[in-house]
């Protein structure tokens, strides 16, 4: 099986054709080993590849009840992130999965619920049951957001007031395994059947969205810029360019942009022979200047060293990102932490824009940590090897750029102030799959 | 369980004193948060008025409430305790079910009296799980600066410290702030607040520093985070806390270190103030005085307390100061971490 994988250039379109016909493990294992080597390195192409193999794992998995999938799940996300514990998308993609897993159990159990509620009055069906009884019908209607903001509203009553609640409810709420088992067990298997195909519909919802998230994050665009703006950009981002390039169709502006020397100023010469493309994120700077230009926008190419003397010209600094995190601080490509940093100096409003999928309800413990760091002959190439003897050199590929300096988050759900982006992440996450 | 049994044998022909059932309940559990006394007292006030109605039981409640809050120097924390009692009565009560206005109002009102131990429980279980939540804050080999009394504090920093040879393991150092104004007051051991947990952290071997408060800018240069506890959490996100804690906040925001609070979620109490002079407590920490002021101060003044309506003094010891959200880079509770926004949105949801 190695051979079908190893005779495509590794990375996510091979890994994603040899999905197909490889065998489960061979697959997580070939997953592992790509994040591993960086062979899949860009937040999206990391989260289709996490996505389309736990829709493999749970389509191969033959139990059907929800505690074994989510078993399953946890186990085979717990190395996805081991094997890349920086990119924390594996992470949030596994985390929704589980999150899905559980409503499906929750659903099914709340029908059960509804359904002996008529013959007994049952003593433990004090919270759950009247939660709502609407909720497993149209459930299918709603779509993800919807899905979130109604998970959102349950807590209000096992939030501050789970210290006076009934004392039945202390006993099932803590929704572990251990109390989901055996109702998921009792009634025959047409029920809990179900909640297998529902997690696949759920995780193909995903990977929609994960296809989609340019695009409905680009209707923003025309709200955000204005015409003869001049904006900074930094770094090639898909979601950058089909932002300015959904503005560029209505409006005239200038995109000044900063080339982000070590690692991805290569993309910036091929503008010069112009030929690289890839199944990953980030476009060659061609083809995500190319068509700004063709549009009548003025593109302005500038070393990073520049951006502090250019910032007091500049409108609106828009940013891509690696990943964003739960206290509204952000993981983006080395020079990001310098821009954000300048364009507060200068009163320069920064928006971040950015798909749900890439924020991670991790805390940042440990800012360090989360910084990778890169390949140093892209700063000093090795043929100075008498240089490169006598001194030290890195390429930190990543910058953490703290909450203050970000004025708004754009996602696919719209604009958000960083403070808010907490409640994002409650509305995506179970606080049970938080740390698995 | 056992105190309501109990109560209720002595309650006989004298009227029940919520005030004093109040400080009784603090008394005898030095564990036992502001709030969760409230809601023991509020208890036991049900216990011993036996009312059968809904708006009847309101009442008494509103009653006793207004009464307490006059009564204590510092009413930020019960208050808490008193509006989550009260909120969660009317919202149990609206919401349909066994307990609902369909339901028999007497199932709700014994569930709260027999539960009483239950609660407390529960708000002792809540700092079990703020640690939970908070021991990834402490990394091995970093510097803790924090400051008053605080119970939570003191069990998430001994938690921590327990963990030693587990897959936790963490050595850490601890920079206590020790407060100045209580020395020789605080009781007869004349000890400041904090001392307890100094010596505790000490015996678990964690290396203590105690500090004054005036040399927190001094220290702080060594502290990689400071970590302090609440009296009460208000609607923007700020703190009640003990009095220093606000300057702590400032200087940390100007060396640029985290501030991390750690608060019970109970402790989310529904206020909104507008800076420090605008808390709901007297306290004459800033007062004004000539010569003629002290002459006529210690002369002993025996007429002025024949007014009981005078809201009560809280001593300096106890004095309170108020540190804005800005401040504030996330509150540990046992709700998860937070920012500082995310407490308005708790507090309407059990008011809205």
């Amino acid at each position: 099986m190695p051979s079908t994988a190893t005779a495509l250039t590794p990375g996510l379109s091979s890994f994603l054709k040899s999905l197909k016909t490889n065998p489960i493990d061979t697959s997580i294992e070939n997953l592992v080993s790509l994040l591993k080597r960086r062979q899949i390195r860009h937040s999206r192409s990391c989260a289709t590849a996490t996505a389309y193999l736990l829709l493999r794992v749970i389509s191969a998995c033959r139990t059907s009840e929800s505690v074994k999938l989510i078993e399953r799940v946890q186990s085979v996300g717990r190395r996805l992130m081991a094997a890349q514990p920086r990119e924390m998308v594996v992470g949030n993609i596994v985390r929704r999965v589980l999150g899905l897993i559980r409503d499906e159990a929750e659903d099914d159990r709340d029908a059960e619920f509804a359904l002996s509620e008529a013959g007994s009055e049952s003593q433990c069906q004090t919270p759950r049951a009247y939660d709502d009884p609407s909720l497993p019908l149209d459930r299918d209607m709603l779509g993800l957001r919807a899905e979130g903001s109604e998970r959102s509203s349950r807590p209000p009553l096992t939030s501050m007031f789970s210290l006076l609640s009934h004392p039945e409810p202390e006993n099932s709420l803590p929704s572990t395994p251990g109390t989901q088992s055996p109702i998921g067990r009792v009634p025959g298997h047409g029920l809990s059947k179900d909640v297998r195909a529902e997690v696949l519909e759920g995780i193909n919802e995903i990977i929609d969205e994960l296809g989609q998230v340019d695009d409905q994050i680009s209707a923003y665009a025309l709200e955000h810029i204005h015409s003869n703006e001049i904006i900074l950009t930094h770094t090639s981002s898909t979601t950058v360019q089909k932002f300015l390039l959904k503005a560029a169709a209505k409006r005239k502006f200038t995109v000044i942009h900063a080339e982000s020397f070590p690692n991805n100023h290569d993309s910036t010469h091929a503008t010069v022979s112009g030929n690289s493309t890839g199944d990953d994120e980030n476009l060659s700077f061609e083809s995500f200047q190319k068509p700004l230009v063709a549009l009548g926008i003025t593109v302005i190419l500038i070393p990073d060293s520049a951006v502090f003397a250019l910032m007091s010209r500049v409108n609106k600094v828009i940013l891509g990102t690696h990943s964003v995190l739960a206290n509204g601080g952000l993981v983006a490509a080395a020079g990001t932490r310098v821009i954000a940093r300048a364009a507060k100096v200068h009163q320069t409003p920064v928006v971040v824009v950015s798909g749900v999928y890439k924020l991670s309800p991790v805390y940042p413990f440990d800012f360090d940590s989360l910084i990778e760091y890169g390949d140093a002959s892209k700063v000093l190439p090795f043929e100075d090897a008498d240089l490169v003897e006598k001194i030290d050199v890195h390429n930190p590929i990543y910058d953490y750029v703290p909450a203050e300096l970000v004025d708004l988050y754009i996602t696919n759900l719209g604009g958000h102030a960083p403070s808010y982006l907490y409640r994002i992440v409650s509305d995506h996450y179970r606080k049970e799959d938080i740390s698995f | 369980m056992a105190s309501t049994t109990e109560g209720t044998a002595t309650a006989g022909a004298q009227p029940f004193d919520i005030v004093a059932t109040y400080n009784e309940l603090l008394r005898s559990d030095p564990d036992l948060t502001m709030p969760i006394a409230a809601i023991e007292a509020l208890v036991l006030l049900l216990t011993h008025e036996p009312s059968s109605t809904i708006s009847e039981t309101l009442d008494l409640l509103a009653k006793s409430t207004e009464h307490l809050k006059k009564a204590i120097a510092n009413p930020i924390g019960l208050s808490a305790g008193t509006d989550l009692f009260q909120r969660y009565l009317i919202t149990t009560l609206q919401r349909p079910g066994q307990l609902g206005p369909a339901g028999d109002f007497k199932a709700i009102r014994t569930h709260l009296l027999s539960n009483g131990r239950l609660f407390i429980r529960r708000a002792k279980e809540s700092r079990e799980k703020i640690t939970a939540f908070g021991r990834g804050f402490i990394r091995d080999g970093c510097t803790v600066l924090t400051n008053g009394g605080s119970r939570a504090v003191a069990s998430l920093l001994q938690k921590v410290a327990d963990e030693e040879g587990g897959s936790f393991a963490v050595r850490f150092n601890v920079i206590y702030v020790l407060s100045s104004i209580s020395k020789d007051i605080e009781g007869p051991s004349g000890e400041p607040e904090g001392m307890e947990t100094v010596r505790a952290l000490r015996a678990k071997g964690v290396p203590v520093a105690t500090i004054p408060e005036s040399a927190v800018a001094y220290a702080l240069g060594k502290a990689d985070m400071v970590i302090v506890g609440a009296e009460g959490v208000v609607e923007n996100g700020g703190i009640v806390s003990r009095m220093g804690t606000y300057q702590i906040g400032l200087l940390a925001k100007a060396i640029g270190k985290p501030f991390y609070t750690v608060a019970e979620s109970h402790k989310f109490v529904r206020l909104y103030p507008l800076g420090q002079y605008d808390l709901p407590i007297v306290q004459q920490v800033v007062d004004f005085k000539t010569e003629e002021d002290i002459a006529q101060q210690s002369k002993p003044q025996a007429p002025v307390d024949s007014n009981a309506d005078r809201p009560v003094e809280l001593p300096l010891e106890d004095s309170v100061d108020f540190t804005p959200p800005h401040l504030i880079s996330a509150l540990i509770t046992d709700s998860g971490v937070l920012t500082p926004s995310a407490v308005s949105e708790e507090l309407i949801k059990i008011w809205f």
